[in-house]
């Protein structure tokens, strides 16, 4: 499964554990004798859990995996950012989500309600594919960071049209770490008494 | 019943592509666990080269992706029954959600009478809708992030 070309990948297929799975739990697996193998891009490498595995992309696991990291290798454009903590900013302004939209939402609506933090310099508020509704998100963006920042604050857990709308950044510096990850706090175990002084 | 709403991993991935006379044409998209979207979109028509774009996003973006996939019900799905991939093309959906992960393959669909008199068109259509769904997510936000706007 070795492929040399793979560079610039979060992850290292071959050093990491590939998580093999543990079948003999009794989960259902339609890759009858091939235990399906979990890339620890999936997992972020610290989860150990067995899954449940469905479907016939497990059939081929070597050939399509290797057929992934070639497509997935190479560079990836994105907006330079240090990386850190914190929302990003976009090509020309500040995305944030909103959640919890109504179904029968407008345009107008969003406008409305979010108009008054700044200029609405884009708007997408999509449909739901099958029903023609509104899916229940929409992306707007704000030129500057405090119109953004002010509409999160403003908005997030109220009401538009009789639901409960969440607001948020949409893009972040970096990546996020999950809940249950254990944190070190930078001090370490050191005493937070002060220093002797002589 | 562990339907891992929000909690426990999430990760997802879909591709569809296919070989051709304009090379491998393809497009793909991957959230990960860490909140990272990747994108890419193939083409050699025209001598047109690899479009690749990445971001992070916030909790709250893959939180709302969660819920898409979750209100489809797509992993209750299975796609044994599904038209396998051919000389026409391939997709892929893969996703982990919480201790479940799907790994469906089919053939491109070109519309609503490819789903009709398949041997699954109830799963089918689910995957169909689930799929334009994320698109129209995924392109807003990749677009959104990248993209200055004509005047």
């Amino acid at each position: 499964m070795a492929n040399a070309e793979v560079e610039a990948v979060d992850f290292e297929p071959d050093d990491d554990d590939l998580m093999d799975e543990d079948v003999g739990d009794g989960s259902p697996s339609r890759a009858a004798a091939t235990i399906p193998r979990l890339k620890s891009a999936i997992t972020g490498g610290g989860s150990s859990t067995p899954k449940k595995t469905k479907g016939r992309g497990f059939r081929d696991e070597a050939a399509a995996e290797a057929d992934r990291n070639a497509r997935m290798a190479g560079r990836f454009d994105s907006l330079d950012s240090d990386g850190g903590p914190g929302p990003e900013r976009s090509i020309e302004g500040w995305i944030v989500l909103v959640t919890g939209v109504h179904e029968e939402a407008q345009e107008d609506d969003l406008q409305n309600a979010f108009g008054e933090y700044g200029e609405i310099k884009n708007l997408h508020l999509n449909l739901d594919r099958r029903t023609g509704f509104v899916k229940g998100y929409g992306l707007i963006e704000f030129e500057k960071f405090d119109e953004a920042q002010q509409a999160i604050n403003e908005m997030d857990g109220t009401e538009l049209l009789t639901q409960t709308i969440n607001v948020d950044w949409a893009f972040s510096k970096g990546p996020f770490r999950r809940r249950n990850m254990r944190r070190r706090s930078p001090r370490g175990h050191r005493s937070r008494s002060p220093r002797r002084r002589f | 019943m562990a339907d891992g709403e929000f909690n426990g991993e999430f990760y997802l991935r879909y591709y569809v592509g296919h070989k051709g006379k304009f090379g491998h044409e393809f497009l793909e998209f991957e959230f990960r666990p860490d909140g990272k979207l990747r994108y890419a979109n193939n083409s050699n028509y025209k001598n047109d080269t690899m479009i690749r774009k990445e971001v992070f996003l916030t909790p709250a973006v893959l939180r709302e992706c969660r819920r898409i996939v979750n209100d489809s019900e797509i992993m209750k799905e299975d796609d044994n029954n599904w038209p396998e991939p051919d000389r026409v093309g391939r997709q892929e959906l893969e996703i982990v959600m919480g201790n479940e992960h799907i790994s469906f393959t089919t053939s491109k669909i070109g519309s609503l009478m490819d789903v009709q008199t398949s041997k699954d068109p109830e799963g089918l259509r689910i995957f169909y809708y689930l799929v334009q769904d994320l698109k129209c997510f995924v392109f807003s936000l990749i677009s959104l992030h990248f993209k200055i706007k004509p005047i």
